[in-house]
């Protein structure tokens, strides 16, 4: 959904590329004009990147939530490594009009000029943090991964310190203060990241409860040490268990969604066994503590809330629905549908939480469905539930092929995009 | 997955298109200047007698290039070179007029079109 926030990124990201346009240099020669904005559209995508990685709890709300913002983040990288390798191939091939030589020389100019090896340099740190990303050596290692993308700081310094010497197409001072400008928040943003946040942004909790909802599937309570997050249903924090006993995982933070309601005296998150850090965890004792950043995350928007609703979860994708069922009350007008997709009997859990629901409250109806029985998730399942759901604003959590499927069917039935909501359970 | 694909086949086309080209010009014969043509001492009178675009000198930190075959393959357009053809362009080369340096490839392409040495006065 279009926030205003992506209008002021799409900005930022183009304005240098505006300035070469109305730059001072008439430019009529195409190979080098495209090498030149290649480079320019490169960096600034690459800065913006580095900007808006700096996860600010609540801020990412202006972006439609940081799941939107990591999607942007994702974008913009992939965008900038494909621009970064043009931009010297483009200007090479330009030179090469005078000779081969020439175009070697564009790559290493000899003698050597210390900002073309920063530029080279830098490209070596983003190929060294994006190969993962990209899967060039298959399916990377999360934390190995968060490691490696430490580099990012690394090629912000050096792609500044190519384009503020060799940059030349923008007029007067503005290249130099683009650059340092992007460059200083780019760096700001990495540093806050991954040196101030820790320290401040992360708020102590212990683990007060575990509760084995199934074999692989624990509800931790958390209560603060001093006042409590204050978050909207729907939301998701990073949590960092710090318990010594923990085999794995310990002083890693990963993305839980909240599965409590705000108006609880603790935190409730719901934890899915899908690795070895949240494996851990399922067997995690009372008493130990933990970090909490956040709250993140704009599933469920401040408005429309009074129209008919149909919500879609899948698996473990309840948490942000259990979230907000457990936060209605009995003198709530609500008219909610929630549809719970599971593989079978034995993976629907918490439905003794949400029968309770039902019972008390009027306007909140649920329906399961099971993979093994119904197959995929289709119109014709959803007409059975709730006859005028494509009338209904819809809201859809769990796993991408769920959302994939859901998004297909909904839009087939004649649901417009802008009343479709989805939050995807994918790498943060 | 078919991002990522791609972006990996860019990578790889990236990394094989630089390697042929520095491989090409490490191969093709250089148009290497004799001792008598590098030694070659060009007068100011000199210079300024080939102050056309279809004969254009200049003369950059003591040395002269025949820049005329140049002049269509420079990035701006001709009128901003054509306009030193004959001179002494040190500056206008180092500033561009606004300020702002040539990159250190310019400086490259530069021997390719070496006249002579500037006489000093």
């Amino acid at each position: 959904m279009f926030k205003p926030g992506n209008l002021v990124l799409a900005l930022l990201a183009l304005l240098p590329l505006a300035l070469l346009v109305a730059g001072p240099e008439n430019i009529p020669d195409t190979l080098a004009f495209a090498g030149r904005a290649a480079g320019i559209l490169g960096l600034s995508s690459l800065l913006v990147a580095g900007i808006v990685s700096v996860r600010i709890p609540r801020f990412d709300v202006w972006f439609g939530g940081l799941t939107q913002l990591w999607k942007i983040h994702h974008v913009l990288g992939a965008a900038a490594f494909v621009l970064v390798m043009a931009h010297p191939l483009l200007l090479a091939f330009a030179s090469a009009r005078v000779s081969i030589q020439a175009a070697a020389a564009v790559l290493f100019p000899y003698p050597a000029s210390w900002s073309v090896w920063a530029g080279w340099a830098a490209f070596a740190a983003l190929t060294v943090f994006l190969a993962p990303m990209f899967w060039f050596f298959g399916q990377p290692e999360y934390q190995r991964w968060k490691a490696l993308h430490a580099l990012s700081g690394v090629a912000i310094v050096l792609g500044v310190a190519h384009a503020v010497p060799l940059g030349r197409s923008l007029a007067g001072n503005w290249g130099k203060t683009i650059w340092l400008g992007y460059g200083a928040l780019a760096l700001a943003a990495f540093v806050y990241r991954k040196f101030v946040a820790p320290l401040t942004a992360r708020k102590t909790y212990t683990v007060v409860n575990a509760r084995t909802i199934a074999r692989d599937v624990v509800e931790l309570t958390l209560a603060p040490e001093k006042e409590l997050l204050s978050y909207r249903v729907g939301q998701f924090v990073y949590l960092t268990p710090l318990d010594p006993g923990l085999a794995s995982g310990r002083n890693e933070e990963h993305p839980y969604t909240v599965s409590s309601s705000p108006r609880e005296p603790a935190l409730r998150v719901a934890i899915k066994d899908v690795g070895d850090a949240t494996h851990t965890l399922q067997t995690v004792a009372a008493g130990g503590k933990a970090l909490v950043e956040g709250p993140y995350g704009d599933f469920f928007p401040v408005k429309k809330r009074t129209d008919g609703e149909l919500w879609i979860a899948g698996g473990i994708g309840l948490a942000p629905f259990l979230s907000r069922a457990r936060a209605l009350s009995p003198d709530d007008t609500v008219d909610v549908h929630l549809i719970y997709c599971v593989q079978d009997e034995t993976r629907a859990h918490f439905l003794s939480d949400l029968e309770a629901i039902t019972a008390k409250i009027p306007g909140f109806r649920l329906w399961k469905h099971f993979f093994y029985r119904e197959g995929p998730l289709s119109g014709a399942f959803m007409s059975v539930c709730c006859p005028d759901f494509p009338s209904r604003e819809i809201y859809v959590c769990g796993p991408p092929p769920l959302i994939t499927a859901a998004r297909r069917e909904l839009r087939r039935h004649g649901v417009p995009g802008s009343r479709i909501h989805t939050e995807d359970f994918t790498w943060l | 997955m078919a991002v990522k694909r791609l972006i990996y086949s860019a990578f790889i086309a990236f990394v094989a298109s630089v390697a042929t080209i520095v491989i090409l010009a490490s191969l093709s014969p250089r148009t290497e200047k004799s001792a008598a043509e590098k030694e070659r001492l060009v007068s100011l009178d000199e210079l300024a007698r080939h102050s056309r675009a279809t004969d254009c000198w200049m003369a950059i930190e003591g040395s002269v290039y025949d820049f005329t075959d140049y002049i269509s393959v420079h990035p701006t357009s001709p009128a901003v070179l054509t306009k030193w053809c004959g001179k002494e362009a040190t500056e206008a080369f180092n500033t561009k007029g606004y300020g702002s340096p040539h990159s250190p490839a310019t400086w490259g392409m530069l021997p390719k079109y070496f006249v002579g040495k500037l006489r000093e006065k």
